[in-house]
């Protein structure tokens, strides 16, 4: 399965701590990666169809990138070969500006009847999973903010994620993040979240991959169980700001 | 009764257009004003006891302030006294550190009964108020929840906090609380008006709590409804990410 990777923070921030122990967490997929940050509200995205570990060596680039980007939210994929072609388009995070922000997008998705989606406004003719769920959220939470103008963004989140996984049954866990907010939303398996204890109030870091660091106890585990339900959690700077049940 | 303003955005911006109309409509506040932000995490208040608004005119340093002033996140406050005195001292904004971070918070309510609050923790607020005890409670509530903090999300504790605080200390409370990356909002009486995409004023959220608004647009009028214990607004990045009413024990 792929495996997804966010850091916010209160300020700039590198994620070379983390980004490198969770590429190796991930390294079984081989079929591409991507980082993906804000610089001035501008989405910058790095990705490769290349393996994130060749032998035992992880990606020149990666490594690098891992050590020089900084920023208040960065966004990590690593893909695995289940997820189709193995081309860098197909790479995430994605992109894509709605609602007065340019948003990042990372998934890791099981749901092969949501390629059946059609937006009014594809982001891509590509059959790929997460440009179609990407897709669907974008379409409901403009939808929903355009009819209910007074609803909160968790709200018209929450309904389109509720509208997913009623007319797409399937595993689902995406992050979705602007300049500001990070939003994760999984309805199986589980998320972690970190806070360095030497470090509380500079960021927080959140994945689907197991611990990155050898301080199991300051991790949190997000389980869900029940696929037809799911939960969000809203991330800003280094807090966890709220956690809804949908 | 005090009025309080907000301006959220994702990116820094000032409040040139719509502070001075907030100061102006909110001018029978006539013991003091203050205006808070951050720089660089770091909290940046500048406030004063004297009349916004004297003689037809805005405050010199009110009207300057609100021009210079650059910020994701600006709060201003101006004072009509129900507790405390007049003086710079016992104008809002404050400013505490907690949840590893400092926060500003200017409060506009009515709340004698949290007046005798002692802190158990240090600093304390140097005015005598029941703003100033109402934000040592609240910095109170998560110093001392701090080793939930990895798994508990903020309004969580937020909401502990605040039923406690209705608990032990009712009264009317209407607040803002910012870290300068996300505002928080509390009102379990009167109301905040919420602007979002200004034609006239910022291109930012814009929140007060001035009755008409600040300017003759399509202001959200938001209320603690029947049955609540009072609203909390979550905002950040000039999106309103969350609302959501307050339930008190037996509500």
């Amino acid at each position: 399965m792929c495996e997804l990777f966010a850091m916010s923070a209160g300020h700039h921030f590198t994620a070379h701590e983390y980004l490198p122990p969770f590429a190796d967490r991930a390294r079984a997929n081989i079929s591409g990666w991507g980082i993906g940050f804000f610089r001035n509200g501008t989405v910058l995205i790095e990705k490769s169809c290349e393996g994130i570990f060749t032998e035992d060596m992880l990606h020149d680039s990666f490594r690098r990138l891992s050590r020089v980007i900084d920023s208040r939210i960065i966004l990590a994929h690593i893909r695995c070969p289940k997820s189709g072609h193995q081309k860098e388009s197909h790479a995430q995070p994605l992109t894509d500006h709605f609602l007065d922000h340019n948003w990042l997008f990372i998934s890791k998705v099981e749901s092969p009847k949501i390629l059946t989606y059609q937006s009014p406004r594809p982001l891509m003719a590509e059959e790929l999973l997460a440009a179609r769920v990407f897709e669907f959220v974008r379409d409901e939470m403009e939808s929903g903010l355009t009819s209910r103008p007074r609803q909160s963004l968790y709200q018209v989140l929450a309904l389109g994620c509720k509208k997913l996984i009623a007319s797409y049954p399937g595993r689902y866990i995406f992050f979705l993040a602007n300049e500001t907010v990070l939003f994760a939303f999984l309805n199986h398996s589980q998320i972690l979240t970190y806070q360095d204890p030497k470090a509380m109030g500079e960021a927080l870091v959140v994945t689907t991959t197991g611990e990155l660091t050898a301080d199991p106890d300051n991790w949190s585990a997000f389980a869900q169980q029940d696929p037809a339900r799911g939960q969000i959690l809203i991330i800003s700077g280094a807090d966890l700001l709220y956690l809804g049940h949908l | 009764m005090c009025d309080l303003f907000a301006l959220s955005a994702s990116r820094s911006h000032t409040a040139a257009a719509s502070l001075p109309l907030f100061a102006v409509r909110g001018r029978a506040n006539v013991h003091g004003w203050g205006i808070g932000f951050f720089r660089n995490s770091t909290p940046v208040v500048e406030k004063s006891g004297e009349k916004v608004f004297t003689d037809g005119r805005l405050h010199g340093s009110f009207e300057r302030l609100a021009r210079v002033v650059d910020s994701p996140i600006i709060v201003a406050h101006i004072r009509y006294k129900s507790s405390g005195q007049v003086d710079e001292c016992h104008a809002h904004p404050f400013a505490l550190d907690f949840w590893g971070q400092s926060w500003i918070f200017a409060h506009n309510g009515k709340a004698p009964a949290i007046e005798p609050y002692l802190s158990r923790h240090q600093p304390v607020l140097e005015a005598r108020s029941d703003s100033a005890r109402t934000m040592e409670f609240l910095r109170d509530f998560f110093l001392e929840a701090e080793p939930r903090r990895p798994h508990a999300p903020f309004i969580q504790i937020l909401k502990e906090a605040l039923v406690r605080l209705l608990q032990e200390y009712p009264g009317e409370y209407n607040f803002l609380l910012t870290n300068g990356r996300v505002l928080w909002a509390f009102t379990n009486h009167r109301q905040f008006l919420l602007l979002k995409g200004s034609r006239k004023l910022e291109e930012a959220l814009l929140l007060t709590t001035i009755d008409e608004g600040l300017s003759p647009e399509d202001w959200k009028r938001i209320t603690a409804g029947p049955g609540s214990g009072g609203k909390i607004l979550v905002i950040a990045g000039g999106d309103l990410l969350h609302l959501e009413d307050l339930i008190l024990s037996g509500g």
